[in-house]
């Protein structure tokens, strides 16, 4: 096989219809939920809508990724809290902090920032790799993920950790030689971004509404969210 | 030899290198290797050699120049060992090069005939620069005869054909987009026999005199790889033997060219380095006797003896990003499609909505 | 009879779709679109913390409205229940999760504080809910409670009559002014049909604090039952009209503010929704749990200073529909401060992160649930153990009944206080 080629494909004319039915698909799902219909609120509230919103960013993203037990289910089930956690913040560190990946950014949108030693991206990804599979484990023995689970499921996780391991498997160059490694790492990465419009892994997206939602309606009690 | 006062020593320790940069491996004699008695006699290559290049006639070579700027040939003449002037003088017989002959026009090509008849199936031919198949070929022509045309009749009574350089064995520089010859590398058009690329910009001047004196020496041709490079110069990237690897480790990288950390000598991959993907000897071999090469002087690398190294992405855009990048057009297209799309769907699902009993939803979720 | 159970039953399918689809707007549908299915929300659910069952899990409490979003609204929903790789909604399926989000769910919301996505789960359940009354696929004791309180005014069958009397012995036995439909009082005070016929103390202690305090107060003919069994059903028609009856008392009486006592749904319904599907009066609608720790802090009542020390220890049970989802988490804490500063333990988890006493939402009124909730019950009796509590006490009066129930099956080591009582019990004379 030759492997130049399948990369050229797969970094060149593949990547750019993958990100168009990216960007087509992501934005095809938030116009169908924005135009939706969204009735008025006339409840009077109590205490303060906007103060909500702020406080459950700001406690969803600064406090209990690293002090999950503040959140008292956290002793139910770690498991859950601990690989989830994990995962996205390995992934987030090798998708944003790691250079290879700041260099396709700046390509794409014109200019990079700073990023972390190889060595320490490198870790992370190592973590979140074995954060996936616990999660993997996870969702065939937990009673409640083995009842809602279906073949979608299976799929997120198995397209999002392709890139992954075959990620940390090109930059240690291991057991193929790299040209090899990073057409399959491409070919996943393509795959992966077709696939995120059309299933739950566009979370991401429409995170920023239900964290929003759940801030305001607390806040407008009057309640920590 | 003799006569140019090349001793018997110099001689041996020439054979020597070669040696080493063939790759070839000395096995010795039973007595000192302990070795079972059916190999008693040991393989010495250096012997091997020497006697090869004692006993055998010299090599003819036909040396072609299509779509290229010689500057393989020219790299060539800063080969190290052997250099250009004992291979020429010694080993090989130059039948014809256009670049380093004296003669010129028909008396020329005619003495090019002569050789590929007299010295048929057992010249050489090495094809520098790349063959152009637009408008029948017509983009390169020599003494009216198209390279096309050039390249076949030569092919046919070769023992062997070697690309060298980028443009000979891929395509090289003509072949960048838009590739307005339609400019082919050798082995595209000659398919009946084996051809070696030796490719780079230039290639690696051992690496093509290495090839010529494995084919004197044993008569066939080197290990290939599946690009039908020759293994010993071309089974291991750049990135593999980069003096500046540790730094790629570490993270510590040079930000732009003459920076501090480009002077403290930094990894090159954020200024474009395609050290990891391009495979030639140039971190091992070097250039100029081994006195450098791009890395080592602050360049990165351009992984100019991969296929299309020119269409690669930009020599100075990071190796993993995408090697084209979409346009705002595109972008916006892609948006635009995915907007009206999706609000057609909510306003037929708005209309399904209100097909219930009820008029206002309470929608629950609203609290 | 079979025939005619066939087609009430197609129709039940497509009644259900409807209301799921009508009710799910963006508000619904952004947040359906949010689930990553990772199964948190299980783990704050106290009934499959107690029982250990799937199905009881919030997130398969909505799959109803997943499915009939997903296969009405989208592209992917539509194909992938074509190509059987998801299920329908049919009948059985409305059956059986009539009992999942009847029998097993008090509407806590406390899983919409786990979802790492914030998934405001409750009031989704609630829209499941909608769609299986207007399906007709309620369970039978709540339906006959919906009917009673739609038919005599009360789920507990205190008629008019029943009311009069009742007032009048409460009057009575504990000395108290119970005023009555009195024109340009400041404040209507609206009783549930729990207190009336099972902790009529209550009335008393409200009554006892509120006319210490000087209030301006008032009951009210029209307006005499706060609770609302048809929020419960997730039944809109009834949900107004139970509200209506309230509001009509109110805008007849000229109050400025409606009191609800101690009813956890029933300040959910009137503060929280009444506003979203119906006209309300221009009234501040407010609840005894905040009311009495006012009246506290304007100086009009006072309170005896570690009155409840020396009873051993006393701890609060936050009830779901007044604490977290009603927003008066501090102003029990600053009663108790002042009642029992030495005595006082906090259970864990508590106020927002409370576990609800797992008889809410209509699941006490329900025999079929009683399992599950026993089951939860054991869950707080060991949070009231674990801080060696002697007094629980509460705001709700629903929990009350829970808790008393519980007491009853189980004999633990404490008792159960409503907090009015025991504010009333320590007023400073």
């Amino acid at each position: 096989m030759n492997w130049d080629n399948i990369l050229e494909f797969a970094r060149g004319p593949f990547f750019q219809v993958a990100l168009f039915i990216f960007i087509a698909g992501m934005l095809f799902r938030f116009t169908r939920i924005v135009l939706l219909g969204w009735g008025k609120d006339r409840v009077k509230s109590k205490g303060s809508k906007i103060g909500g919103v702020a406080k459950t960013y700001a406690k969803a993203i600064l406090i209990l990724p690293f002090l999950p037990w503040v959140k008292n289910t956290f002793n139910r089930n770690p498991i859950i809290y601990i690989a989830g956690g994990l995962f996205h913040l390995g992934l987030f560190i090798v998708i944003f902090l790691g250079t290879a990946h700041m260099l396709v950014w700046k390509s794409l949108i014109g200019f990079g920032w700073f990023t972390l030693p190889l060595p320490i991206v490198d870790w992370f990804a190592a973590v979140a790799i074995v954060a996936m599979l616990a999660l993997f484990i996870n969702r065939l023995v937990n009673p409640v993920l083995k009842l809602i689970s279906g073949p979608a499921e299976w799929l997120n996780l198995l397209i999002v950790f392709v890139p992954m391991v075959t990620g940390y498997m090109m930059t240690h160059h291991l057991l193929q030689p790299y040209e090899m490694l990073f057409s399959w790492h491409m070919l996943a990465v393509d795959v992966l971004l077709i696939w995120i419009p059309l299933s739950r892994i566009s979370h991401f997206m429409f995170y920023f509404f239900a964290r929003t939602i759940h801030g305001a309606q607390f806040g407008k009690r009057g309640v920590t969210p | 030899m003799q006569k140019q006062g090349v001793t018997r020593r110099q001689f041996m320790q020439m054979c020597g290198v070669m040696v080493g940069a063939m790759g070839l491996r000395v096995q010795p004699p039973v007595r000192e290797s302990g070795l079972p008695v059916q190999m008693a006699r040991g393989f010495n290559p250096i012997t091997t050699v020497a006697h090869a290049l004692q006993t055998k006639p010299r090599v003819p070579v036909i040396w072609l120049e299509f779509q290229d700027c010689a500057g393989c040939s020219e790299a060539l003449t800063r080969s190290h060992n052997p250099s250009l002037v004992d291979l020429v003088l010694q080993y090989i017989t130059v039948e014809y090069h256009e670049t380093l002959m004296a003669a010129a026009g028909l008396q020329a090509e005619q003495n090019k005939e002569d050789a590929m008849k007299k010295y048929a199936g057992q010249y050489v031919l090495v094809v520098e620069g790349s063959v152009p198949a637009g408008i029948d070929g017509n983009y390169c022509t020599i003494g009216g005869r198209s390279a096309l045309d050039l390249l076949k009749e030569a092919a046919a009574g070769a023992a062997a054909i070697i690309s060298t350089g980028n443009c000979a064995a891929f395509g090289g520089i003509p072949k960048a987009k838009p590739n307005p010859t339609d400019a082919k590398g050798v082995w595209e058009i000659i398919t009946d026999k084996p051809v070696v690329n030796i490719p780079g910009c230039p290639a690696i001047p051992e690496a093509t005199t290495g090839t010529l004196f494995n084919f004197i020496v044993f008569g066939k041709l080197p290990e290939l790889d599946y690009l039908n490079r020759p293994k010993t110069y071309y089974a291991q990237t750049i990135h593999d033997r980069c003096l500046r690897r540790p730094f790629y480790e570490a993270g510590k990288f040079a930000e732009s060219f003459d920076d501090e950390g480009a002077r403290k000598g930094y990894c090159l991959y954020k200024l474009g380095c395609k050290g990891p993907t391009t495979y030639n000897a140039c971190a091992s071999i070097k250039w100029s006797g081994g006195l450098s090469f791009p890395i080592q002087s602050g360049h990165p690398c351009l992984g100019c003896s991969e296929p299309n190294f020119w269409d690669g992405g930009g020599f100075y855009q990071g190796q993993s990003a995408p090697l084209d990048r979409p346009t705002i057009v595109t972008a916006g297209a892609a948006a635009a499609v995915g907007v009206v799309a999706g609000a057609g769907i909510a306003m037929a699902n708005r209309a399904q909505k209100g097909r219930g009993d009820k008029t206002e939803p309470s929608e629950g979720a609203k609290s | 009879m079979e025939a005619k159970m066939q087609i009430a039953t197609q129709t039940a399918t497509q009644t259900a779709l409807n209301t799921f689809v009508h009710e799910t707007g963006a508000w619904v549908a952004s947040q359906l679109e949010a689930c990553t299915r990772c199964g948190m929300c299980a783990e704050a659910c106290h009934f499959y913390q107690a029982t250990g069952n799937p199905e009881y899990a919030p997130v398969w409490k909505i799959e109803l409205v997943r499915r009939a979003y997903e296969q009405r609204f989208t592209f992917g929903g539509k194909m992938r229940v074509a190509m059987g790789l998801d299920k329908p909604v049919n009948d059985n399926a409305l059956e059986a999760w009539s009992k999942i989000v009847y029998e097993a769910c008090t509407m806590c919301n406390k899983c919409a504080m786990v979802c790492p996505m914030g998934i405001q789960l409750g009031p989704i359940i609630h829209n499941v809910r909608a769609g299986l009354s207007d399906a007709g696929l309620v369970p039978e004791d709540l339906k006959t409670a919906v009917r009673k309180q739609e038919e005599i005014g009360s789920p507990l069958g205190a008629t008019d009559s029943v009311y009069d009397q009742r007032m009048e012995w409460v009057a009575d036995e504990w000395e108290v002014e119970l005023p009555m439909d009195v024109k340009g009082a400041d404040t209507l005070v609206v009783f549930s049909s729990i207190e009336i016929m099972k902790f009529p103390e209550n009335i008393a202690a409200i009554a006892k604090i509120l006319n210490k305090a000087g209030e301006k107060w008032t009951l009210s003919h029209k307006a005499r039952e706060v609770v609302n069994f048809g929020f419960y059903e997730g039944n809109e028609h009834l949900t107004k009209l139970f509200m209506q009856r309230v509001f009509d008392g109110a805008r007849e009486l000229g109050v400025k503010r409606i009191l609800v006592t101690e009813c956890g749904h029933a300040y959910d319904a009137l503060r929280w929704t009444a506003a979203n599907i119906m006209d309300v009066p221009n009234v501040e609608i407010t609840h005894v749990a905040g009311y009495i720790w006012q009246l506290v802090g304007a100086g009009r009542i006072k309170l005896k200073q570690g009155a409840l020390d020396d009873k051993g220890v006393i701890t609060f049970h936050d009830a779901c529909k007044i604490q977290r989802r009603g927003g008066h988490i501090d102003e029990p804490r600053e009663l108790l401060k002042i009642l029992a500063p030495n005595a006082f333990r906090e259970m864990t988890p508590n106020k927002e992160q409370a576990i609800c006493c797992g008889g809410g939402g209509g699941v006490i009124a329900i025999k079929e649930a009683d399992p599950q909730r026993y089951k939860v019950f054991e869950m707080k009796m060991e949070q009231a153990n674990r801080v060696g509590a002697k007094t629980v006490a509460m705001f709700c009066s629903n929990c009350r009944l829970q808790f008393t129930d519980g007491v009853q099956k189980y004999n633990p080591p404490f008792k159960v206080a409503g907090m009015s009582q025991l504010v009333a019990d320590s007023l400073v004379e």
